[in-house]
């Protein structure tokens, strides 16, 4: 039983740990600044092919900057917002999907409406939309998609609550003379973790390619900081001379996304495995 | 056992047939024998492995599950040699069954038209005959209006007439056998005895063996020729049904009749048995009798080596004692509390009723009537029963009574003062009202440990864990439990032991009334009478009143000395237990009463004899 989905989380969370080892360590593993411009070689190649050179392990793009460096450093931006995006839909969503499941009634009612109207916004125009308004920034990227995605969270984990809900300890809680709060606490938020850790890491690879899709547009981080989204839209314009540049970013996301879909995957295995009981006998 | 007429060769016949799962033998050593027209019984509680026989004749074993040894022959065929394509062809033309769920085992997007084409089809039949046949077996099983059930879905039906179509379906293709596992376990009691009064119909019309899988003693007593007790994948009694039930020999079978509560005759306490059926896992470290860590009689020779099945008086028993009934000890039963009513009104609902409604976008309309003007006093330490069927709205009185449920009109007092919905009435209320739920499962929260489940209710008050954990020693002992549970989370209990941790938990702030919402109806036969006794010992210690809300009326009448019988939302009938029960006076009581398998096999039960008037 311990080895059900044990392979997943080891390398779904392996990959994610060393992306943010990575992100930690950036001006010690860098060979570059990742801004500095080395105009005499400008989409050099990476190391391995003919003309390639080991100063510049995987090639530089069209302004001669280094695309490891940026590589690595880019991973900073997407470290963080992997971090605290998925936190903080987690904990808005789910803190409405409580009170909504919980009170029932008009309650759930008016909280499911304003989901629904929420959700009725293309996600990518909501944030587009929001990112104008706001001005540029690593908070201002991390606030547009936290208010884009809190929804997801909402509307899974109150369908889980309203399951819980039929069940009778509830009832029993309420009788034993519990509170509000502590039935929330206790009684649901137990039931529903294991769905909840699911998800947040499936939001962790949600939270990375918004915030690509928000930089290869250009209205996420300050100019200067580079970030995989920013990389792929430079990497764009010289596609044909200069594949790598584009390649190795994107093949950053892909990567991210799969080790946290992973990752997620293997603890639904987990904890489903956990849920069923094997103590009783097959009649 | 021998045949006792030789041109009567039986039509199932197993011998020392084994089932192994890895190293554990699930099912050890199984022998019986089924003839051709007669009901075999196989009697056990939930996890003796009375339906592993059935999936053994349906060639349905679950993964890692195989026979090891011993032969199962359906006349002069070996149904564990044969190839699997040659088995399945038997089944559904010479070898039916009818299940459990008969709402689960319809397909909910097939009409019941369908269904018996679908079947007839499987078994040859033209299109243009089916729906004459269709009709005619639906009418044989007294479907009143079959053109217009055929057209039906199965949703539109009631359970008992879902399992009407199923005995149709089984006996269409006029099979040799039917394997019958728990056809009415999920069937109102009224429901129960049509469909064993039809099944008997049916299966003496076309001659047909039947294995009559079930729990019920009382019920097997009835119908079957002969029987076959099972505990923990073993048969451990068989004979003719008189023989076993009039002597078990076997002390488990002694047990569980002693441990039945009886409608009728003397109140005598029920003898409990110890512990609970071993699940697989334990079966590795039971060497000799399985039943030996239950059993009283039981010595070191029972522990160390298998029992073989041995020759008593008039059948088979394995047990190595001659007069284990003798040796049987009957633990102290608990004495029935005092019939005096004491004086002083606790709780009183004055004409309740309780309207669900149906609520749309912006309207809400008006659905099902569960109780209609529902008036009842419940005397401090009284013990009151409420007895109905499924929708007779008692879980809801019960609901309503503890405040889970809003009640549409009338009004309901405590002490005299009625109970409204404010914070000081709700408190006032669960200090003095405690319910415990029916499914201990789903009452008791999976993740919490038993300490913090039984002492849920002083949790708010932040008291220190020493003396919460002492307060729920106490509680444990109270219930019966060991305190070594402590620390134990629900999944690893039975379920007796949950129930009791449940019970625990609604006695810790020490309510006046506890409202006991059918409590016992998921539990063993066995176990139930450990929680009914446990019930009679709490009235000792705590002088608390119960309201038991039960469908079983025996249950009731061994607990309550007040019934109340509901049926659909009202009150028809209430008074004394044992004067309701001698001589009821409403209708539907008569019928409730008349419904169950009288506890003495000698005596006639109604609907069979309703049946073999009208066939």
């Amino acid at each position: 039983m311990s080895s059900r989905g044990q392979a997943r989380i080891l390398i779904g969370g392996g990959i994610l740990a060393f992306i943010v080892c990575v992100a930690v360590l950036a001006p010690w593993l860098a060979p570059h600044n990742p801004n500095d411009q080395d105009l005499l070689q400008m989409l050099a190649p990476p190391a391995w092919s003919p003309d390639g050179d080991w100063s510049h392990p995987l090639g530089t793009d069209n302004l001669g900057r280094d695309v490891l460096s940026r590589l690595i450093y880019g991973a900073r931006v997407a470290a963080i917002v992997g971090t605290i995006v998925p936190i903080g839909t987690c904990l808005l969503g789910s803190s409405i999907a409580i009170v909504a499941g919980y009170y029932g009634g008009y309650v759930d009612k008016t909280l499911s409406r304003i989901v629904d109207i929420w959700m009725s916004f293309p996600a990518v125009v909501l944030s587009l939309v929001l990112m104008v308004g706001l001005s540029p920034g690593l908070r201002s990227v991390i606030l547009a998609t936290v208010l884009v995605d809190w929804t997801r969270f909402c509307r899974i984990t109150r369908g889980a609550i309203l399951g819980l809900m039929k069940l009778e300890y509830i009832s029993a809680a309420r009788i034993t003379g519990a509170s509000h709060v502590s039935i929330m606490l206790r009684d649901l938020v137990p039931g529903v973790l294991p769905l909840i850790i699911t998800l947040l890491c499936v939001e962790i690879g949600v939270a990375v390619v918004v915030e690509s899709i928000l930089s290869f547009v250009g209205v996420s981080v300050e100019p200067h900081i580079p970030t995989w989204g920013v990389m792929i839209a430079d990497g764009l314009a010289s596609v044909f001379q200069a594949p790598w540049c584009l390649v190795f970013p994107m093949l950053a996301v892909i990567l991210t996304v799969m080790a946290a879909n992973m990752m997620g995957d293997g603890l639904r295995i987990r904890f489903d495995a956990r849920i069923v009981d094997r103590t009783r006998a097959p009649a | 056992m021998t045949d006792e007429a030789g041109d009567r060769i039986p039509l199932l016949r197993a011998a020392g047939l084994t089932v192994r799962m890895g190293d554990i033998e699930v099912l050890r050593d199984i022998d019986f024998s089924l003839r051709r027209g007669d009901i075999l019984g196989i009697i056990g509680e939930s996890g003796a492995g009375k339906s592993m026989i059935g999936r053994v004749i349906a060639d349905q074993l679950p993964d890692g599950f195989s026979v090891t040894s011993g032969m199962l022959r359906f006349g002069a065929l070996d149904l564990i040699g044969m190839p699997p394509k040659d088995h399945r062809r038997l089944l559904g033309r010479e070898i039916a069954f009818i299940p459990q769920e008969p709402m689960m085992a319809l397909n909910p997007s097939m009409t019941i038209g369908s269904h018996f084409e679908e079947h007839l089809a499987h078994l040859g039949h033209t299109p243009s005959t089916m729906r004459r046949k269709t009709i005619e077996a639906l009418s044989d099983v007294r479907i009143a209006a079959p053109e217009h059930v055929y057209d039906q879905y199965p949703f539109q039906l009631s359970g008992g007439m879902c399992q009407r179509v199923l005995i149709a379906l089984a006996f269409i293709s006029n099979p040799d056998l039917v394997i019958a596992d728990e056809p009415t376990a999920s069937l109102d009691v009224t429901s129960q005895g049509h469909i064993i009064g039809l099944l008997r119909r049916m299966q003496q019309k076309h001659g047909t063996a039947v294995l009559f899988i079930t729990h019920q003693l009382a019920l097997a007593g009835q119908i079957c020729t002969e029987v076959a007790v099972l505990y923990a994948g073993e048969v451990v009694e068989r004979g003719a049904t008189k023989a076993v039930f009039t002597a078990p020999q076997h002390p488990y079978t002694i047990a569980l009749k002693a441990a039945a509560p009886l409608l009728d005759g003397e109140w005598t306490p029920l003898a409990s048995l110890r512990g609970h059926m071993p699940g697989l896992k334990e079966y590795r470290t039971l060497d000799g009798c399985r039943f030996a860590p239950r059993c009283a009689t039981a010595s070191d020779a029972c522990r160390q080596a298998t029992v073989p099945l041995r020759q008593k008086s008039d059948h088979l028993a394995r047990c190595l004692y001659d007069d284990a009934e003798a040796r049987v000890e009957f633990p102290e039963g608990a004495a029935r509390a005092s019939l005096g009513q004491s004086k002083g009104e606790l709780l009183r609902l004055d004409s309740v009723s309780k309207t669900f409604f149906r609520s749309g976008w912006f309207s809400r309309k008006p659905g099902v009537n569960a109780l209609r003007n529902v008036s009842l006093e419940i005397a401090a330490g009284e013990f009151v029963g409420i007895v109905g069927e499924s929708g007779s709205g008692k879980s809801t009185l019960g609901r309503l009574a503890m405040g889970l449920e809003d009640a549409t009109n009338g009004t309901i007092l405590l002490d005299g003062k009625p109970l409204g919905r404010s914070e000081d009435e709700w408190e006032r209320r669960i200090a003095a009202i405690q319910l415990v739920f029916q499914d201990p499962r789903a009452a008791l929260n999976p993740r919490r440990r038993v300490v913090d489940l039984a002492t849920q209710a002083i949790q708010p008050r932040m008291m220190r864990a020493d003396a919460r954990r002492a307060r729920a020693e106490t509680l444990l002992r109270s219930t019966g439990l060991p305190t070594d549970m402590l620390d134990k989370v629900s999944a690893e209990m039975s379920g007796g032991q949950r129930q009791r941790v449940s019970i625990a938990r609604a006695l810790c702030n020490a309510p006046r009334l506890l409202i006991a919402d059918e409590v016992t109806s998921g539990l063993d036969v066995s176990v139930q009478a450990q929680i009914l006794n446990l019930l009679l010992n709490i009235r000792k210690e705590y002088g608390i009143a119960l309201m038991m809300i039960s469908h079983d009326l025996a249950v009731v009448r061994y607990l309550c000395s007040r019934v109340v019988v509901m049926w659909k939302g009202e009150i028809v009938e209430t008074g004394l237990t044992e004067e309701v029960f001698r001589n009821p006076q409403h209708r539907y009581t008569r019928e409730l009463i008349s419904a169950i398998p009288p506890d003495d096999m000698n005596q006639p039960w109604l609907p069979l004899l309703e049946f073999a008037k009208a066939s």
